[in-house]
């Protein structure tokens, strides 16, 4: 039991960060990334490659250890997202958001076809956990969290600090009105540039904390919903253009997710195997209904974003 | 390589019919309609149901399918523009009358693209399915290989093109639609019923996608995902031609479905000449995305887009 909790918390944990790089993106310079999978994949890939020992498979690995293959995957998440944005971030709103998902999908192509890269459909296994060889697997679980916990708590800080400065008022002014913030003499291109760069950089760590935790990463690892959706349920739920709101949408979508694996458990055989269709039906009706109802989310945005503005 | 240019035909005119309701919806009701694709998938199992129901009359002369298929194509129609006004009243009118931005909109359609896709696997399984049995196909000169269904395909597509294309140009509410996309104020300040036109642009478009995605279910099979994998092309073919225009649909429809077949092809010959170990088919559907990009780095308002 607890170690499921503990389980739940990782991963949670792992989401939490990519909620809040979707959140810098989307919640607060309006870039509706619809490939949050192609980050993932590349983030994971690259890790995985740079960590696992060497096999005949595919490239490498190189047996490098863990914040190698983390510093890797954040690298070239960012080269990605920087080349992209060239073609990418010239188009606006739903546009991008349709080659955005273009690209995740090109991505999962060549993961799933280049076998010589990235050993195919079979995958990649045994990706190295922090230390678990050294304090074996019970104590290493709780190292994991810490890891992933601390990486949370540092890119909730490096978010929090980023949008309350004066980087962060252009995003916002991008985001509302995008020739006004230019008329100001903001090189919007450039805000988005980092923006969406920086946010890439953060789903590709998230990606690689996947892998380093599940070790085993596939062509299926990230579809469509357990990257791209799952994310965007999370700060929807939670407050798009909040950092608190997201990390707390994601631990309540992981949890309603996780959850509702118990109810499989107590539903008649039949229903089992389609459980999982299930929850994905409901995934779409929460997400809908989030829309409908509250479309804030739980926290909604923090209109003030200077302290000293708020003293007025 | 005539061959591959008469497959581009064919995958056009699926391509084409789905594109022709994601720019009608992108121009009336203005968004990206993510779900599109799993709207196609959702009307091939409906035919696929319907098919299954009733008594067989046996084989059209030549076709894989007799006249069922016509009446499960009708049937499919009808239901999914149901469907399609049952979520436009519950989810897009109200999100549209709280003056929702385009990518609420278009992020409240991938909601509905992941429901149907779950309601698809519960009811039908997650195993690919055909209507009939297979096809051999006929030769022709040039090396052109031909099944007799896939007359029936582009056939099919361009009756529904001929018969939307009159709808919008010859009925007033057709023309009302026109308006619309033209200038929505101005339509609704001379009295045109904008409620109407919001629900026929829907049944139109969710229409087409249902026979677009029968004509593909008979062309290839029928999978759960079958729709997702094409919504790429049918964006591509309208975000190239620029969003507004039947006839741009269609051409842009016909651009990708030519470019990924023949592109195919050439490129595979490349890379054997090269000594490449590239298998070209496997990435299909990112040649309709490469030409999106390069399209829109020359022209970003779409090839036949006035950039408004």
């Amino acid at each position: 039991m607890l170690s499921y909790f503990i389980s739940y918390l990782i991963m949670a944990s792992t989401y939490g960060i990519a909620a809040l790089a979707l959140n810098l993106q989307w919640g607060f310079t309006g870039l509706m990334n619809f490939g949050i999978g192609a980050f993932y994949f590349v983030g994971a890939y690259t890790s995985a490659l740079l960590t696992t020992s060497a096999s005949p498979d595919y490239v490498g690995g190189f047996g490098l250890p863990f914040i190698v293959g983390l510093l890797g995957a954040v690298v070239l998440s960012g080269l990605l997202a920087y080349v992209l944005a060239f073609p990418a971030l010239r188009l606006r709103g739903g546009f991008f958001a349709i080659s955005m998902l273009a690209i995740s999908e090109t991505i999962r192509l060549i993961v799933k076809n280049e076998k010589w890269l990235t050993n195919g459909v079979w995958g990649i296994r045994g990706i190295p956990q922090p230390l678990r060889n050294l304090v074996g697997a019970d104590l290493s679980e709780w190292i994991y969290l810490g890891i992933a916990a601390a990486l949370l708590f540092i890119f909730y800080r490096l978010s929090e600090v980023g949008v309350r400065s004066p980087w962060g008022r252009m995003l916002n002014a991008v985001r509302e009105d995008e020739k006004m913030a230019e008329m100001s003499g903001k090189d919007s291109w450039n805000v988005k540039m980092q923006s969406f760069v920086f946010g890439s950089m953060i789903m590709g760590v998230s990606g690689a904390l996947y892998a380093h935790y599940i070790g085993f990463i596939s062509p299926s690892s990230f579809t469509p919903l357990m990257s791209t959706f799952i994310v965007w349920l999370m700060i929807l739920l939670g407050g798009t253009g909040s950092n608190k709101g997201v990390i707390l949408g994601a631990f309540v979508v992981w949890g309603v997710w996780i959850g509702s694996e118990f109810l499989i458990g107590v539903l008649p055989s039949g229903i089992t195997s389609k459980a999982g269709f299930v929850r994905m039906l409901l995934m779409g009706i929460l997400l809908d209904a989030i829309l409908l109802i509250r479309p804030q989310g739980l926290f909604g945005r923090e209109k003030v974003i200077s302290k000293l503005g708020s003293k007025e | 390589m005539a061959d591959l240019f008469v497959n581009g035909i064919i995958l056009g005119s699926i391509i084409t019919l789905g594109a022709i309701g994601v720019t009608l919806i992108a121009d009336i009701l203005n968004f990206f309609n993510f779900a599109h694709g799993d709207m196609l998938s959702f009307g091939a199992y409906l035919a696929l149901f319907f098919v299954g129901a009733m008594p067989s009359w046996g084989n059209f002369p030549g076709l894989s399918f007799g006249p069922q298929m016509i009446l499960a194509i009708v049937f499919s129609m009808v239901i999914m523009s149901g469907f399609a006004l049952f979520f436009d009243k519950v989810l897009f009118k109200p999100l549209r009358e709280r003056g929702s931005s385009e990518l609420f909109l278009a992020l409240s359609s991938l909601g509905v693209a992941f429901i149907l896709r779950s309601i698809i696997r519960l009811v039908w399984g997650p195993q690919a399915q055909y209507y009939g049995g297979l096809q051999m196909a006929n030769r022709y000169p040039l090396g052109i290989t031909i099944k007799p269904d896939e007359f029936f395909i582009v056939g099919t597509a361009l009756f529904l093109v001929i018969t939307v294309y009159l709808f919008l140009k010859r009925t007033k509410i057709g023309k009302a639609m026109r308006a619309a996309s033209d200038n929505e104020t101005l339509a609704r300040v001379t009295g045109i019923n904008t409620e109407s036109v919001v629900n026929w642009t829907w049944i139109i478009a969710v229409s087409l996608t249902a026979a677009s995605g029968i004509l593909y279910g008979i062309q290839v099979q029928i999978r759960p995902i079958m729709g997702w994998n094409i919504l790429i092309p049918i964006f591509v073919a309208v975000v190239v031609a620029g969003v507004g225009d039947v006839w741009g649909a269609m051409v842009g429809a016909m651009i990708i479905g030519v470019a990924q077949e023949m592109l195919t092809g050439v490129l595979q010959n490349l890379f054997n000449a090269l000594n490449l170990d590239v298998l070209m088919t496997a990435y299909k559907p990112a040649i309709a995305f490469v030409l999106m990009v390069i399209v829109l780095l020359f022209r970003p308002q779409g090839i036949f887009g006035t950039g408004e």
